[in-house]
Order: C-alpha cells, then structure tokens, then sequence
C-alpha cells in the first residue's frame, strides 16, 4: 500500500517535471531547477516512506540490519563519494593535474585496510557505534565519551566541507545567495535524518549513488570519445593547451614539504577505518560475511569512480581552456569546483549540466545526512544514554534525543559552514580524515588487536591524539592564518597527522602498559572473550532479517 | 572451562585465527609498502614521478598512480575470495560446535 503510495507519487512528480521540462524556457538554471526539485521531492517521499516504518533504534540507527551486502555496498560508496571527491578532485585535477589524483588514491587505500583489519570483527562485536566496540571490555563511560567526542570533532569537520561545497554549487547554479544556499542544505538534510533514520539515509545514499555513477561514466565516455579512447591522447592534448606544461604530470603545487606529504598520507591511509558514518554502515547488514562483501563492492564502485573523476579532470583541462564562456576575468566562474559541472555543459549542453548539478546537489545532501546521523547518534547513543539515562536503556527518548541532536548539529554544521566560506573542500575533508586517524582508528585497532589496552592508556593517548590534531589544526595556516587573519601561522603544517597520529598511538601505549590497576588486568583477562566473539561473530547480537 | 576457553581449543578456531592472520597482514602490508612508496616518492623526489613513459608523456606517477587504486581492487578481491572460501567454512564449523558446547551446558 505504501510502496503503490510512493510509486504514485514518483510517478506524478516525474510526469509533472517533464511537463514543467517543455514548459520552461530553455536555459541552464530551469533545467537545474527542475531536477533538482525533481530529486528533492523524490527523497522526500523515501525518507516519508522509510519514517512510517522506522519503529525501533535497531530500524534508526541501523536499518533494522536488513540491508544486503551488494546494497550496502553501492550505501557506503554513497557515503563515500561525496561533493569533495567528485567536485573537489576533478577541480584539482583541472588546476594542477597529477596532484587530485593523489587524493583519490588517498582516499582509496584506506579500503583494503578496513577490509582486511577492520570490517568484520566490528561487525561481530558492535551493535550501532564503534564506541559499542571500544567499550566492549574497556570501561564504558570514559570510552564512550572519548569516541563520542571523536566521532562528532570528525563529523563536524566533514560537515563544513560538504556544506561549503553545497553553498558554493547553489549559489553558482541559482544564483541565490551563499548564506541562502547553505541554510536551505542544512534544513533538508535536518529534515532527512530526523525523519527518516538510518534506513532513508541508506536508500537515498543508493539512489544517489546509481545517479552519480551513471552521470560520472556517461562524462567520462564523452571525454574519452574525443580522444579515440586513448589516455595518452588524452594527457598529450592537455599537456599541450595547460599553463603549467608537463608539469601537470608530476606532483606540484599541492604538497611543498615532505611532512606534509607523509602527514597527508598517514592521514588518507588510516582516516578511513575511523569515519564513524563509514563504520555505522557495517551495523547495517546481516553479519560479517555481508560486511565483508559490502566492502568489497564499495571499493570496486569508489575505485571506477575515481577513474572516471581523473578523466573528468582532464577533459575539463581540454574542453573548458579553449573556451572563453566559462570563464569571467581570466578565472574559471565559480571556481575551480566547479570544473566537473562546467565540463557537463560543454560535453552534453543545459540538460547534461541539469543532471550533473542534481545529483551534485544530491550528492552532498545524502552525505550530509549520513554524517549528521553518525553524529547524532555519538550524542544521543552514547552520551545521553551512557550519561544521562545511565545505561537504563528507553529506546523512545534514545530516538527523541537523537532527534533534537540532529536539529542542534544542523545549526552548527550552517554557522561553521558560513564562517569557512572560502576554504577548500577536498582539503577540509582531508582534515576530518586527520582527525578520524588521530582520535578513532588508534582505540579501534588497538581494542581488537592489542591484548594489554587499558582503560587508562586508551583514554589518556586517545585523548591525546584528539587534542593534539585539533589545537594543531586550529594554530596551523587553516585557522590561524586563513580564517582569523593572523600574519604567520604558529604550526607551520597544514596536516598534523604525523604528529598526532603518532601521539595517540605512543600515548596509548605508554599508559597501559604503566597500568598495573585490578581493572587493567580484568580487561586484558577479557580480551580471550572479545577476540573470539570478533573471529567468530558468536554471542553478537543478530541484526533480523524479517 | 567456560565457554570461551573451550572454543580457543577447538581445532578449527586454532586454524581459523592461523589462517586470517596468514592472509590480512601480507596484504596489509602489501597495500601499505605501495601507497607509502608513492607518498615518500612525492615528498622526497617528486620529479621521478614526472619522467615519461616511453614516447609520450604518459608519467610515471599517473601510471603508479593508477597501478595503486587497481591493486587496491585486487588485493580486496583476493581476500573476499579467500574469506569465502577458507575462513567461512571454518567459522560455520566453529558456530556449530559452539551451539553444541553450550546446549551441553544448560542440559
């Protein structure tokens, strides 16, 4: 009944847009405004659906467990493939060549590490967070607000990318103003996630990530066509009409110094298994052997996706150089994030730059939500039920707190997303990663792996970690410099990784191993019990199918 | 014995641990030793990776660049293979006997 209500209105909605579509004058922006409120009005009417059947936490947070591997999959490539990769990478490939691809294949490798280390005996332990499974012998209130805290810094940082990125494609694609633009991102992805949960998000991430894989391949295709399918057409060409010559061959502009190369490597490498929207989608699924599979297939579809980004990049070095009507005084209109969209112009006309900037627009909006929900779910499953409720789980105020989280990291997620108007995207998304790496992934892998993990080791390096990457960031050239004003910055590198990453691990270390109290010998005593349930998946709680 | 203990004896979780950490650390390592030897390369010498292939101008950092991001398929490949058909018998196994150890206890 509610599908046939749903089809119905799908329906209706396309019929009434491809009316609208002959009705309106052609021309970029009601092109781009039919779809995109085409793709408004059909995500409105998933997260509608999904809400009517959002009944438990288990059906919030986690889609009731019934989403299968290849689903999960094509989800967590959604997540994955945000406004940063694709607008952000090809736009970097577009300015300085061979340095976008080293963020694409940055964030690729973190994959076969979550693969391979991570996926499954998290999805044997946890249940909807990864604080559930750092808290899993580790005493519960300490960790669960140190993964808390980590999980919201990272979503935060990740948020105002996403968000800068919206604000920027809005106001180019229809004229509205930044401030608008971003207010109007942060009110539906408010609305997505307080509705819907874990289950619409996860269907508008597979929605979106079929359009997106579609829209990115036909561009491709496009590109390549002109070069007779061959790269090194494709390379000599660009080469040739480029400011920078060959140089766009070899890494540039982007990483100055050896620290910050390393830094951003460490960073890309290990920022991935510690993304507490990534990792809630491992609760998603059935078992490990659908956490495993779902890896697999994301890793396949995010791998194409980056290929098919590069070209884009190059073709838009081609395609958009020899012609004036993208550019204003010299410079590309909008920026240079907006390379992929002006290339869909050039490529296909007013209807192919209408998709792309819709499921652009859509893009971010799906990994808004994803992010606003992992973050919500740090306050209101792990602060509020832990500190609050104290362990005396009520699923209906864990939902309502869960929801008035939302509303209130939908108000700050705007206001920083105001304030960092004019920074990178790729590059605030690798400082989300930075934290990730600095503050998550140390207690994850130590807490699974690592028998001698104390409380007091993990709280006090993993703390440390946090804070080291946060007040680095914030005196480094970002903060100090680009957003406060000041001359010089006090912490010369734009990514700490090296140094907190480093600092949580030692930290962690140092203090277990100093740790001679009864509760640090209960804990390593119960690691036998944790590793085997993490092996084997026995005694975890089995997600339902019905 | 508790439970647990009974488990960590069976020979198929001493096969099962054996054979998972005989595959995730060689390819852990795999995929780090190639994506940290094009990061030092950046930072360290970063017109090595500009040097032409052959005739055109196809570089060699597009190229290992490219190399990484299809090792990252395969290596991730390799292990689903192996998962599937290695590790998950064993750990069906496992479950099974664990079933019978504990319907054993509450007897």
């Amino acid at each position: 009944m509610k599908i046939k209500i749903l089809l119905a209105f799908i329906i209706s909605s396309i019929t009434t847009l491809a009316y609208a579509e002959t009705a309106t004058p052609s021309g970029a922006k009601g092109s781009a405004i039919i779809m995109f409120l085409g793709f408004v009005l059909i995500t409105l009417g998933i997260t509608f659906w999904a809400a009517r059947r959002t009944k438990t936490t288990s059906d919030f947070y986690a889609a009731g467990g019934g989403i299968t591997g290849f689903q999960n999959g094509l989800a967590i490539a959604g997540d994955y493939m945000s406004a940063a990769s694709f607008l952000g990478i090809a736009g970097l490939v577009y300015t300085s060549g061979f340095d976008g691809l080293i963020y694409a294949i940055g964030f690729l490798v973190g994959w076969p590490i979550v693969l391979l280390l991570i996926a499954e005996p998290l999805r044997n332990l946890g249940k909807y967070t990864f604080a559930d499974v750092a808290s899993f012998r580790l005493q519960q209130k300490p960790i669960r607000i140190l993964a808390a805290s980590g999980s919201l810094v990272t979503v935060i940082f990740y948020l105002i990318a996403q968000l800068v990125g919206a604000g920027k494609l809005i106001e180019l694609l229809f004229g509205l103003p930044y401030t608008v633009a971003v207010i109007i991102v942060g009110v539906l992805m408010t609305l997505y996630v307080t509705f819907g949960g874990m289950l619409a998000t996860t269907w508008v991430q597979l929605t979106k990530a079929i359009l997106l894989l579609s829209g990115a391949s036909l561009m491709a295709f496009l590109v390549m066509s002109q070069f007779a399918f061959s790269f090194e057409n494709m390379f000599a060409a660009a080469v040739s009409v480029h400011a920078k010559g060959d140089a766009i061959m070899a890494p540039g502009a982007l990483l100055t110094d050896p620290i910050s190369a390393i830094s951003l490597g460490i960073a890309l490498m290990f920022g991935t298994a510690g993304l507490p929207h990534i990792l809630m989608r491992f609760f998603t699924v059935s078992d490990a052997v659908q956490a495993r599979r779902s890896v697999f297939y994301a890793t396949g579809f995010i791998g194409y996706f980056y290929i098919l980004t590069f070209i884009i990049g190059f073709g838009a070095i081609v395609l958009l150089l020899k012609d004036n009507n993208y550019f204003a005084d010299g410079k590309l209109i909008g920026g240079s994030n907006m390379a992929a969209i002006h290339l869909a112009h050039a490529l296909g006309g007013d209807m192919l730059l209408g998709f792309i900037s819709a499921v652009a627009f859509a893009t971010i909006l799906a990994v808004v939500s994803g992010l606003t929900l992992a973050g919500s779910s740090a306050i209101s499953h792990d602060l509020y039920a832990t500190l609050v409720l104290k362990g005396n789980s009520d699923e209906k105020k864990e939902i309502r707190a869960s929801r008035i989280a939302t509303v209130c990291l939908g108000i700050i997620a705007v206001l920083l997303g105001i304030v960092f108007e004019k920074q990178n995207v790729a590059f605030m998304v690798g400082l989300a990663f930075c934290v990730a790496a600095s503050a998550n992934f140390p207690i994850l892998l130590l807490s699974m792996y690592w028998r001698k993990l104390t409380t007091r080791g993990a709280v006090i390096g993993g703390a440390a970690g946090l804070l080291t990457a946060v007040i680095l960031v914030f005196i480094g050239p970002t903060v100090w410099v680009d957003a406060f004003g000041f001359e010089k910055a006090i912490f010369p590198y734009k990514y700490p990784a090296i140094f907190s990453v480093t600092t949580a691990f030692v930290g962690i270390w140092i203090f277990s191993l100093l740790d001679n109290s009864a509760g640090a010998k209960a804990e390593e005593a119960a690691f036998d019990a944790q590793f085997v349930r993490s092996q084997t998946g026995i005694g975890a709680s089995v997600a339902k199918t019905h | 014995m508790s439970q647990t203990e009974k488990i960590r004896q069976l020979p198929e979780y001493i096969e099962l641990t054996r054979a998972r950490k005989k595959i995730i650390w060689p390819l852990s390592t795999a995929i780090i030793v190639a994506y940290f030897a094009l990061i030092l390369t950046i930072a360290f010498s970063p017109k090595t990776l500009g040097n032409p292939i052959g005739d055109g101008v196809t570089s060699i950092g597009v190229v290992m660049g490219l190399g990484i991001i299809l090792l990252c398929l395969v290596i991730t490949g390799i292990y689903v293979y192996y998962a599937n058909h290695v590790l998950e018998p064993l750990t069906r196994a496992i479950v099974q006997k664990a079933d019978a150890i504990e319907s054993g206890e509450s007897q």
